[in-house]
């Protein structure tokens, strides 16, 4: 019973940790963006969309037939 | 085996800071100011005035709402004995800086590098606003801001200048 709660507790020191609301100054570095130029991904996304005739397929629900 | 879980136990209760909430005592912090490293505000100096501790950054949208409402609660209040410490979580001082280019204020700003003042108010939002009465008791606690908070921020404040030091 007693190496089996050490090991609970043990376990719950590692692993993942939330970042502190204070802290997420780091995570609102451009380099930290998911997409770090989103107008040259717009663009991408554009000229994908207009060649393959149909749009959404990046993120946005819907198709190419003109109903959403 | 139990001084190992002892151990153990304690580290994981460390780990999880009590939030500072009303009625609670204003935690004992020494920060260096923004503009000047070399010197520093004491929370504990300011006991007599009633005191604004503001956790802000530039990366916080509401703080753009919230740094001249207080700025002008400051500039209301200041002469009757309130002050406001803002205090600043940006990563980089440059940041601060420029953000204060375009929102200045005149109210001491400083800065926490090393997290201690958030964690030992257990800041749990941003911004946060912890107003302190004139004997070190935290008396509101406001997370996040809006124009409604500013107005609500007025009326306490208000009232805690009315009480004896």
């Amino acid at each position: 019973m007693k190496r089996w709660l050490a090991a609970v507790l043990a376990a719950s020191l590692c692993g993942c940790t939330a970042v502190a609301p204070y802290q997420r100054g780091y995570l609102a570095r451009d380099d930290m963006a998911f997409d770090p130029s989103p107008g040259t991904a717009r663009a991408l996304e554009k000229t994908y969309s207009a060649k393959e005739a149909a749009s959404g397929g990046a993120s946005v629900g819907g198709g190419g037939c003109g109903c959403n | 085996m139990g001084r190992l879980l002892a151990v153990l136990a304690f580290l994981a209760i460390s780990q999880a800071a009590a939030a500072v909430e009303a009625g609670g005592a204003a935690p004992v912090l020494d920060m260096p100011r923004l503009d000047q490293p070399a010197a520093s505000v004491a929370l504990a100096g300011l006991r007599g005035k009633v005191v604004y501790v503001d956790f802000w950054a530039s990366w916080c949208v509401p703080c753009r709402l919230s740094m001249p409402a207080l700025e002008a609660l400051y500039r209301e209040h200041r002469d009757q004995g309130f002050v406001v410490v803002g205090v600043n979580k940006d990563v980089s001082a440059d940041d601060a800086k420029r953000f204060m280019g375009k929102v200045g204020v005149t109210f001491p700003l400083v800065s926490d590098l090393g997290d201690a003042a958030a964690r030992g108010f257990d800041v749990k939002a941003m911004p946060s606003g912890y107003l302190v009465d004139r004997k070190g008791i935290v008396r509101k606690v406001h997370r996040g801001f809006t124009g409604e908070t500013a107005a609500e921020l007025r009326g306490e404040i208000d009232a805690l200048m009315k009480e004896p030091s």
